[in-house]
């Protein structure tokens, strides 16, 4: 190792970037803009469900329960209709994605203490949205059977309704949220986008370093001059992980000014984890650009190596126990995962190296074994 | 008639020679066959986009019959009991390790004072980091414990010997159409190719376009009797080609065959429209092939595109959630109309003139882009 030669390599690559005025300002727009992009239309609610109801009774007691769903903030009430067929019409052209229908004698038999049934048609293709759609349909039915139920007991035994309430309830559930009280959903979107942005566009800035020289043939300059692998690799990637961590600098900055996250941790222990994170996403790039011959198969293997994984193997969209098998082991083996710990343990449960020494030590293995690789599979003496 | 044949043998000529250049790439086969097989099959056999198996742990402050009987409601699909805490007080610990997303502290004397007729409260504690999963983790368990308390007080108040809940209730009833078991393989599996169908219509006529600019070649073909829309078209058309027929491989084989998608729809409706998606698409990366010079500059406006069209178009999460003016963005997303009409055809047995909003759009979109490539691209070069 040859400090000054690894400078050298650095100059040379610096100036090649910063003279390519396009590519230089894209490398610090790109991260930004997908931040504020993801930042305000990335959100995992299920809201607004665009849904209709069918009342067969029309009576005083159905028309209480319907608006039930008209006022929940969770679905978008479009009307009432008689007409079924159009509705599961509608739901096959998303114009609807649920529909409730109120049987006839609701009230009736209701009122003379005798269950009743209501049926919801869901739209099943997203099943995530249906699952969740269905639980707020469970607890707004929950809800409403309780107070038929109390109401029915202070009927027919003359107690009060507060009396019959507490009695039907004799276990009451005190709920605490933790790290993020008030379930901003900003606040828990905001900090797992700094690993999905860092996942996706470092790899990107460095997977054409290698691949380009080779397809230009100004490879064969370093192949002849005195730089080692070794100098070569470090002088090759130091700007573009130095580029990395002034982009993650200014994630920080979005995420928790614009965003509002909350920041709870310690900020030197987080940029030190964040360089280290980036050394391993710029690895990749390094790994694909050594691996690859040309520049487009390098450019779709970063894509299909980082933007999917980034996604959903990653824990920001899915949590990491609700992948099974294969999809476990593919989390497991990418850094994105233990980042997300070491972001959703930095910025909302404000807690360190103390408790995540785990993470960073898999991160740092994981950038040291990814520059390995890149080591052993470049060579100064191509076969071809 | 003559003309009409030269046109058609120069735009064959060209085809094959993208076919054969991109054939030759033996790592960009590999993997682009890998994307469009293994790569939809992990995801669609491994991830859920739902709740499922929240990690819980139990601090029995009673180890009573009624406490136990409570607890071990708490299962899957939606919690796994993942241990027992012998101390009130580590609950916090092992929540801000990650151990577990939800603690559930039952105290003492909590079946004594259940058989007395009081009330008591068992107190949950939930990692809201992910605030979806923690409403809907903390939801769960409310309604597990508001049924466990109702069932009690049935036998209490003496409504119904055996503690089945009766009276005037509701009977809830769902029916799920579409996917009535919800199998988040028919979901993912679909997202899945939808997303790399994207990537590489996206990417690989976009980067044969910038790879003859950066090498110079351009100007061999400026120079022969190719037109610039013979040049463009030939690259879109060769990909084309190609991505449809992996597409049909990923269709048939894993969506169809390994995961047993029920196709509602005509498949080759499916394969229909996923050409008219992949030559939509493949107008947008020219446009970006015209603005840059080298595949550095591509490939950094590429994933400016195509991640916000991945991540916002609605494939992984629902889109009603989103604010208006970035629903409105995400009408100039092709993929926006190709996610309705894939799913459409697939599980909702849609047909062509249902879907002729998302086939407007999608060629309303592709004529522009079209437009726009090939002007950027005469102006450039004539």
């Amino acid at each position: 190792m040859n400090l000054y030669r690894i400078q050298a390599v650095i100059s040379k690559e610096w100036r090649e970037i910063v003279r390519d005025r396009l590519f230089l300002s894209l490398a610090f727009v790109v991260p930004a803009m997908l931040m504020l992009l993801f930042g305000f239309g990335l959100s995992l609610d299920v809201e607004n469900i665009p849904f209709a109801i069918v009342d067969r009774d029309g009576t005083q007691l159905s028309r209480d329960y319907a608006s039930r769903y008209t006022s929940s903030r969770y679905f978008d009430f479009q009307g009432y209709s008689q007409d079924e067929a159009l509705l599961s019409e509608k739901l096959s052209t998303n114009e609807l994605r649920a529909y409730i229908v109120i049987p006839e004698d609701f009230e009736k038999n209701l009122l003379a203490g005798k269950p009743a049934s209501v049926q919801s048609i869901l739209d099943g293709t997203f099943p995530a949205r249906a699952t969740t759609s269905k639980g707020y349909i469970t607890a707004i039915n929950t809800a409403y059977s309780s107070e038929l139920l109390a109401s029915y007991l202070s009927r027919t035994r003359g107690v009060s309704t507060a009396e019959a309430t507490a009695a039907l309830s004799p276990v009451s559930v005190s709920v605490r949220y933790l790290y993020n009280q008030s379930l901003l959903s900003t606040w828990s979107i905001a900090p797992k986008l700094i690993m999905v942005i860092l996942m996706v566009s470092p790899p990107f800035l460095t997977a054409l370093g290698v691949v380009r020289e080779k397809e230009r043939g100004s490879i064969y300059n370093i192949y002849a001059s005195t730089v080692s692998r070794g100098e070569f690799l470090i002088g090759k990637i130091t700007p573009y992980v130095l580029m990395s961590v002034v982009n993650s600098i200014i994630l920080w900055l979005l995420a928790t000014f614009l965003f509002g996250a909350p920041f709870k941790g310690d900020f030197l222990f987080f940029l030190l984890a964040t360089a280290i994170y980036v050394m391993c996403t710029t690895g990749i790039g390094l790994v694909i650009s050594v691996l690859v011959e040309t520049q487009v198969a390098a450019m779709v293997v970063t894509a299909i190596a980082t933007v999917v994984p980034a996604a959903l193997y990653s824990g920001v969209l899915v949590p990491i126990p609700s992948l099974s098998g294969q999809a476990q082991v593919i989390a497991h083996a990418l850094p994105a995962m233990y980042y997300t710990n070491i972001l959703t343990g930095t910025f909302l449960k404000g807690i360190g190296l103390a408790d995540l020494w785990q993470d960073v030590l898999i991160l740092t293995i994981y950038a040291a074994g990814l520059f390995l690789v890149g080591y052993g599979l470049f060579s100064k003496r191509p076969r071809s | 008639m003559k003309t009409l044949r030269i046109w058609f043998t120069r735009m064959r000529v060209m085809t094959s020679k993208e076919l054969m250049q991109l054939l030759r790439d033996t790592v960009l086969i590999i993997f682009t066959i890998y994307a469009f097989t293994l790569d939809i099959y992990w995801a669609g056999s491994g991830v859920s986009l739902s709740l499922n198996n929240a990690a819980l742990m139990v601090f029995d402050g009673d180890s009573s019959h009624a406490s136990r009987e409570l607890t071990s409601r708490f299962r899957e699909p939606y919690f796994q009991n993942v241990g027992s805490l012998s101390h009130s007080r580590d609950t916090n610990d092992v929540l801000d390790e990650g151990q577990a997303m939800v603690t559930l502290d039952i105290p003492e004397g909590f079946e004594k004072s259940l058989l007395r007729g009081e009330q008591s409260t068992v107190q949950m504690q939930v990692d809201t980091t992910n605030t979806v999963l923690g409403l809907l983790a903390s939801s769960y368990g409310q309604q597990i414990v508001g049924r466990y308390g109702l069932e009690v007080a049935m036998k209490q108040q003496g409504l119904s010997p055996d503690g089945s809940i009766s009276g005037p209730i509701l009977d809830d009833r769902h029916r799920v159409w579409f996917n009535p078991n919800q199998e988040d393989s028919w979901f993912m599996s679909i997202a899945e190719l939808l997303t790399i169908i994207t990537v590489f219509s996206m990417m690989l006529p976009a980067a044969a376009m910038v790879r003859e600019k950066e090498r110079g070649t351009i100007e061999q073909l400026l120079v022969s009797p190719l037109s610039g829309f013979q040049v463009m078209f030939s690259k879109v058309l060769a990909m084309t080609l190609v991505i449809v027929l992996l597409t049909s491989i990923s269709l048939f084989l894993v969506i169809g065959g390994l995961f047993g998608v029920p196709f509602k729809g005509n498949p080759w409706l499916f394969l229909a429209l996923a050409t008219l998606y992949v030559f939509t698409t493949s107008g947008l990366g020219l446009v970006i092939a015209t603005f840059s010079r080298n595949m550095a500059q591509a490939g950094m406006l590429i994933i400016l595109l195509i991640a916000p069209m991945i991540f916002l178009s609605g494939a992984w999460t629902p889109p009603e959630a989103m604010p208006t003016v970035m629903r409105w963005l995400m009408l100039v997303s092709p993929l926006h109309y190709f996610i309705d009409a894939g799913y459409g055809v697939l599980l909702k047995g849609a047909t062509l003139s249902v879907l002729a909003p998302q086939l407007a759009g999608m060629c309303i979109l592709g004529g522009l882009n079209f437009a726009l490539g090939l002007w950027r691209f005469r102006r450039q070069f004539a």
